[in-house]
């Protein structure tokens, strides 16, 4: 019976960040989630569990805010969540992250299998899963869109890679990366969410840990992409399609 | 003061924002076009306690309060009145009705399966010449052995033709005057009651509404729902729940009329701007803004006194008045900002301001409103 720990990160829901006309961000009036990705992870903890038994242990680390983050991710089927809560956790770097939750899983949580999301919905770099396995010294399995466990303790998963389907076998414990074809997220119900308040929850202070290195690169700025449309009407006609045709080989859209 | 939904609120609230925009939005054009009442969805619903929001756990229900559930009518509105609607009535009429008033008996054998939304609730009170008038109604029920023998017709029934368990109200004592009236628990398929077919309406079309008709119907007198004679002191206290849920309809209401006021006047190209630079329509999306929030804080407040076991029968109704005729105002003018594109088929502005009239008619009319307000105030 695998015990599993799913990895997330609170993040800004994106439908919520408006755009000035400078072009400039505004997080004034947004909203809080699980990053998508790491839904299906929490998700797929889950529907193993059910299969094979076993425990789902949610582990995350974040600003005090993200504690409303936890009971959502243990209204979805996890038995228990360990949250690395600092103020100055809200603005870490994967590699600061990778080390944060190593040290935790490494020390407190037993483990066979621990999954994350191939990226965050904020930043998407797509490193804290392999970094993760690095620190912690097991495999590492990326871009999963199908995983299974076996009887003899080996998992055999597909990963989805640039032309095709690579299937990938490995003796657990090992780190699997996943990608949102794996399954569906359920939409908690309003049992699942009360009873999330009721599973126990550890908490780390930064002090109890080791302290976390310097971020490895810099945010400079961010701005929203600019989006330049213009509309041009071509005629159904022989000639008007030569034109289109010749519009879009200008703009580079075709070749 | 304190303003702040719970933890779990916000995300039970976010929850049902989810659901709602997964399986109801995209079938609300549909639904109302063929006044279909949407079944599957309804699956959906009992399957994430949805149905039973504030009704405790041994009864089926999720155990949590009043507010939460005003919370998912809410969202569930802003996707589709109807579908809002019939779980508003479920729970705050048909199963609040038998968890105040029911015995151990008669909660487990009908709020049970009603909060766990395997069965559908119906309030049968209207009759074709007793609307507001509650007291012309002729609906008699005769005391006969160890039974009850009702007849009459009923109308204007929602959920008539798909509920399951009916709260039937009828008279024991005409003579009696306001303690004449009792309350029977009837489920689908007793002889000698049958609902008519769904009447074709302009607005609230996927919810299921009809003529009910008891013929000689015998009822246990196992089936009396609290005392006899207490019906309209009970029918009273039922529409003070029901109210604050419609209440919360209308929020979820004009929470979309004003979501699509932004976005359509944000597009939409007149004069060579977007038309929400124009003072005319930016105003009119102010108003809306400023109404929803003074309902939404009528209907929260209303709910809150509700959990805090406090009398809430006048700010129920002034919640239920205000939104219900803020809805109205509202939807109209967010048609007024879509102008021809508003009035089609398929805007979904135009089923809002279809579902909106009814709420100001049904679960007591903003006139009826008044007087509730009017006599409170007044005393």
């Amino acid at each position: 019976m695998p015990n599993i720990v799913a990895c997330f990160k609170w993040v800004i829901d994106e439908a919520y960040i408006r755009k000035s006309a400078s072009g400039a961000l505004d997080f004034s009036a947004v909203d809080y989630k699980i990053s998508d990705y790491d839904r299906n992870a929490i998700e797929e903890a889950a529907r193993l569990k059910g299969l094979h038994g076993g425990s789902v242990t949610v582990l995350t680390a974040g600003a005090p805010e993200t504690a409303k983050g936890v009971k959502d991710a243990l209204s979805r089927g996890a038995d228990q969540a360990f949250f690395a809560n600092d103020a100055s956790f809200n603005q870490l770097e994967s590699s600061q992250t990778a080390a944060i939750l190593g040290e935790i899983i490494r020390s407190r949580i037993p483990y066979d299998l621990i999954i994350c999301g191939e990226g965050s919905s904020d930043q998407y770099a797509q490193q804290v899963g392999p970094r993760l396995a690095e620190n912690l010294g097991i495999p590492c399995i990326s871009y999963v869109q199908k995983l299974t466990i076996g009887e003899d303790g080996r998992i055999m998963v597909e990963r989805r890679v640039e032309e095709g389907v690579e299937v990938v076998e490995a003796p657990l414990p090992v780190l699997v990366t996943v990608s949102p074809e794996i399954n569906t997220p359920r939409i908690p119900g309003v049992k699942d969410t009360l009873m999330a308040s009721k599973k126990p929850v550890v908490t780390i202070k930064k002090e109890e840990m080791q302290a976390v290195g310097a971020a490895r690169l810099q945010t400079i700025g961010m701005t929203a992409t600019r989006m330049e449309r213009n509309c041009e009407i071509f005629a159904a006609t022989p000639e008007g399609i030569a034109r289109f045709v010749e519009a879009l080989q200008k703009k580079g859209v075709i070749s | 003061m304190d303003f702040k939904l719970t933890e779990e609120q916000e995300l039970i609230r976010k929850n049902m924002r989810e659901f709602a925009d997964k399986y109801v939005e995209p079938i609300a054009v549909e639904i109302d076009e063929n006044s279909r009442h949407p079944a599957e969805v309804f699956k959906k619903l009992a399957e994430g306690d949805w149905m039973g929001i504030p009704i405790p756990t041994e009864y089926g229900g999720a155990g949590s309060d009043y507010l939460t559930h005003i919370l998912a009518i809410e969202e569930l509105s802003r996707s589709c009145a109807s579908t809002g609607f019939t779980v508003s009535i479920h729970v705050g009429i048909a199963c609040m009705l038998v968890l105040l008033n029911g015995t151990e008996e008669q909660k487990q054998q009908y709020l049970l399966p009603m909060a766990k939304g395997e069965k559908l609730g119906a309030f049968v009170l209207t009759e074709p010449g007793a609307g507001t008038d509650v007291m012309a109604a002729t609906t008699t029920a005769v005391l006969d052995g160890d039974s009850y023998v009702l007849n009459g017709t009923k109308t204007f029934t929602s959920n008539g033709p798909t509920g399951d368990v009916y709260m039937v109200f009828a008279w024991t004592d005409k003579a009696a005057g306001r303690k004449g009236m009792s309350c029977f628990i009837i489920p689908k398929g007793t002889a000698g009651m049958t609902a008519g077919t769904h009447f074709r309406k302009m607005g609230l079309r996927s919810s299921q509404t009809s003529e009910m008709v008891f013929k000689d119907c015998r009822v246990p007198k196992a089936n009396l729902l609290g005392k006899e004679g207490a019906g309209l002191v009970m029918a009273m206290a039922g529409f003070d729940h029901g109210r604050v849920g419609i209440a919360a309809q209308c929020i979820g209401i004009i929470q979309a009329a004003l979501d699509e006021s932004i976005r359509y006047s944000k597009e939409r190209v007149q004069f060579g701007n977007p038309i929400s630079k124009n003072q005319a329509i930016s105003w009119m999306i102010a108003d809306m803004a400023t109404e929803l929030s003074a309902a939404r804080f009528l209907t929260y407040h209303a709910a809150w006194l509700k959990d805090q076991k406090q009398n809430f029968s006048k700010e129920a109704a002034m919640a239920k008045l205000f939104a219900s005729e803020a809805a109205m105002r509202h939807t109209i003018k967010a048609v007024q900002i879509h102008g021809g594109y508003g009035y089609c088929k398929g805007a979904k502005v135009e089923r809002l301001m279809r579902d909106a009239k009814i709420t100001e008619i049904y679960e007591g009319t903003s006139e009826a409103q008044r007087m509730v307000i009017s006599g409170n105030v007044l005393r």
